[in-house]
């Protein structure tokens, strides 16, 4: 969390010293060619240009009606893997239990720890007679019954099934076994006491504990995000630079910046509008979370979250350029599709093979090489990370190699985009353009 | 020292197509020039040359003297020939983030943005999408984002393509207004009459060589003398016909049209038609700037 206020501080800091800058600069054209006035200017009008291209796609984008639906959607849809399964718990957080008869104190001490072991309230109940119980039972009023040394259910368990009613009528089956036990043995009062509050034997492990479980689910939601945010931005990226095409503004707007200066912009500008609305998700995610009392993100560390974050902007920083040059190479809308297949596999490929190991828990040879490669490091790395399989240098490793790829990328692409994006006629293929000076 | 674009010597060839040819000819500030030539003459490639667009082969393109920079074309307004503008941003903000990439504050842009549409009689539509105007409203959008940030050169690529005759008279209204406040203009356009009506100059290229340049003027009154002559209830001009060094090139309407050798005298030729009869209209004729772009390029 801390990270990411850092990383919003850091870009609304960079905003307002360039609308300074540029505000400073006003109309002035600096006739000086020469010494740290033309520095100075050259600074000026670079940042200056980037600022404003980027300004425009984060005003157009938030303003955008896809931008406002989608984000709109993706908290429902986030809202709803929170909340529903908590909906679910609540309902039987608190088992009823009816049992027939008096309620023996050493009874009561084995429902009520029957319900503790699971972590779950119980809410006892007397029931009269068999009849009433059963009676309640089929109501709904009552989740269990209690006759004696039986346990009643509206419907029979299976071995598999590990809802909050068959685990406490389990632990519940037990508890009265042990004290059918204790009373046949005609053990003193003394003895059956010592016996009903055994001291536990203390566990120990050779390593400490981690919380494994809660990070595995951590890593799905956040690699499903991951995946649904980076195809967004990935996509936004290369329909905005198509349109600039399309529409021939391109040629207006390169005729007064350079083409990289208008790619950065652009760049950079999307990447703004698209860690805003991943910021607004994950915090409306945590906030909702607490709110609800969800463990989804329970086990959530900071540092768990802060690399997800980090490889999305990664991530997006490597792909970002690849869907532009893709986006230069297009005459029209429809040729859009078979240009980016090729790009959307080791994507596709990255998340597959996260989601698998994350759900599996177990991470391979072939996984652990796929962290460090730029294309599938922002799906893999994260999980390894919520997996406990990454020390700190290997995670710092991984960024350094995704960070100086992506530099020899975007140098690339960029070169693609200056040569392609002014030809215009007909799809241009790449072929052409790596011959082409121009 | 009056500001002034100069292209010398470009050249540039794609493969085997070689689209300019050496082509060196100059824009001065102040004036309207008209830039002719048929469809893949290397207009388009000119322009483009100008602002970057492209890279040359060799040649170098100069303003006041000066290698044309990045910083000198932010000074420079142009109107491409596909017409360029984001189709979903509104009129008014898209005037204003042009005229602020040429280097305006954003009041300055502003103003200048709500000035150019009233100008161009378009001010009601600042806050419409750029595709919901009309094609002559698009147009006319496109012009005043050539001109929001007061550009010292403007070049436009077939401005008058597809306007009706009141948008022509528009956008030929501000282009003479322009050349008089001093900025150069170089446009490119089909339409030789109106050329011919807003220009002072005009450059003619074929094949990307340079094939005349000069004044409307001496263009017009240039080659061959042309002499109408009409002399009263004279419909034969027999009196014409064996004028030594003249050429009668067609009689209509009761006047006579002349060809004069160059080393022939108007003034004898008047006196022969006086000998005729009374004469009622003499003199010479301008050529029009179809006939010029023609002959420039037979």
């Amino acid at each position: 969390m801390k990270f990411l206020l850092f990383v919003i501080l850091v870009a609304a800091l960079l905003a307002v010293r360039i609308v300074r800058r540029r505000r400073a600069g006003g109309t002035t054209v600096a006739t000086t060619a020469h010494g740290p006035s033309a520095a100075r200017q050259y600074f000026e009008t670079t940042f200056g240009d980037i600022g404003l291209v980027a300004a425009r796609e984060v005003r157009e984008r938030t303003r955008g009606r896809i931008y406002r639906v989608g984000t709109l959607l993706m908290l429902a849809v986030v809202a709803a893997a929170i909340v529903i399964p908590t909906l679910n718990k609540k309902a039987s957080t608190t088992p009823r239990v009816g049992v027939v008869g008096s309620l023996a104190p050493p009874l009561r001490a084995a429902v009520i720890s029957a319900g503790s072991e699971i972590h779950v309230t119980v809410h006892l109940v007397t029931e009269s007679g068999l009849a009433s119980a059963e009676k309640d039972l089929r109501a709904g009023r009552l989740d269990v019954v209690v006759d004696g040394e039986r346990i009643i259910l509206s419907q029979a368990i299976t071995a598999s099934d590990t809802s909050t009613i068959a685990e406490f009528a389990r632990n519940l089956s037990e508890g009265l076994s042990t004290l059918a036990t204790i009373a046949a043995a005609h053990l003193s009062p003394a003895q059956t006491s010592a016996l009903a509050h055994p001291i536990a034997v203390p566990i120990t492990g050779l390593t400490a504990a981690t919380t494994k479980g809660a990070a595995q689910g951590t890593s799905i939601i956040g690699l499903i995000l991951l995946f649904v945010l980076l195809s967004q931005y990935s996509a936004w990226i290369l329909l905005g630079v198509a349109e600039e095409k399309s529409s021939r503004v391109v040629e207006v707007l390169l005729a007064t910046v350079t083409a990289i200066h208008l790619l950065a912009g652009k760049v950079i500008g999307i990447g703004a509008a698209a860690l805003a609305q991943a910021s607004v998700i994950v915090i409306f995610a945590l906030l909702l979370a607490k709110a609800v009392g969800s463990d989804v993100l329970q086990g959530t560390a900071p540092v768990e979250l802060a690399s997800s974050l980090l490889w999305l902007v990664l991530g997006y920083a490597f792909y970002c350029w690849v869907y532009a040059a893709a986006g230069s190479l297009a005459e029209r809308q429809d040729q859009l599709q078979s240009l980016t297949f090729p790009l959307s596999i080791p994507m596709l490929v990255g998340y597959i093979v996260s989601i698998t190991a994350a759900s599996s828990g177990n991470a391979s040879l072939f996984f652990k090489v796929l962290a460090y490669l730029p294309p599938t490091a922002p799906f893999a790395m994260p999980v390894l990370v919520g997996l406990g399989q990454a020390t700190w240098w290997e995670f710092l490793g991984a960024a350094m190699i995704s960070v100086v790829s992506t530099v020899c990328v975007a140098r690339f692409a960029a070169g693609i985009y200056r040569r392609a994006i002014l030809r215009t006629g007909r799809r241009v293929k790449l072929r052409e353009v790596l011959r082409a000076t121009s | 020292m009056a500001a002034v674009l100069e292209l010398r010597g470009l050249t540039r060839r794609f493969g085997t197509l070689t689209a300019l040819d050496n082509l060196t000819f100059s824009v001065p500030s102040g004036q309207v020039v008209g830039f002719l030539g048929p469809n893949g003459a290397g207009k388009t490639t000119t322009m483009r040359a100008v602002f970057g667009l492209l890279d040359l082969d060799e040649g170098e393109v100069l303003w006041n003297g000066s290698q044309v920079r990045q910083e000198e074309r932010r000074r420079f307004g142009y109107m491409p020939e596909e017409r360029g503008l984001y189709p979903s941003m509104l009129v008014g903000e898209q005037l204003e983030y042009l005229g602020r990439l040429h280097g305006m504050s954003a009041s300055d842009a502003a103003a200048a943005s709500t000035y150019w549409l009233d100008r161009l009689g378009i001010a009601d539509r600042a806050t419409s999408r750029v595709d919901a105007l009309s094609h002559g409203n698009q147009q006319r959008v496109q012009l005043a984002a050539a001109l929001v940030h007061g550009p010292e050169l403007i070049i436009l690529d077939e401005p008058l393509a597809g306007l009706d005759p009141t948008g022509i008279d528009a956008i030929g209204a501000v282009l003479a207004e322009l050349a008089r406040s001093g900025c150069g203009v170089l446009f490119s356009s089909h339409q030789l009459d109106q050329v011919e009506d807003l220009c002072e100059t005009v450059t003619i290229i074929d094949h990307g060589r340079l094939v005349v340049t000069g004044s409307v003027d001496d263009l017009a009154m240039g080659g061959e003398s042309r002499l109408v002559v009409r002399v009263e209830d004279d419909r034969e001009a027999a009196w014409a016909r064996n004028l030594p060094g003249v050429t009668v090139s067609e009689i209509a309407a009761g006047a006579v049209r002349l060809v004069l050798a160059d080393s022939t005298d108007s003034q004898a030729v008047l006196r022969a038609a006086e000998r005729a009869g009374v004469v009622t209209e003499f003199r010479f004729e301008r050529r029009r700037l179809s006939e010029v772009f023609r002959e420039a390029l037979s």
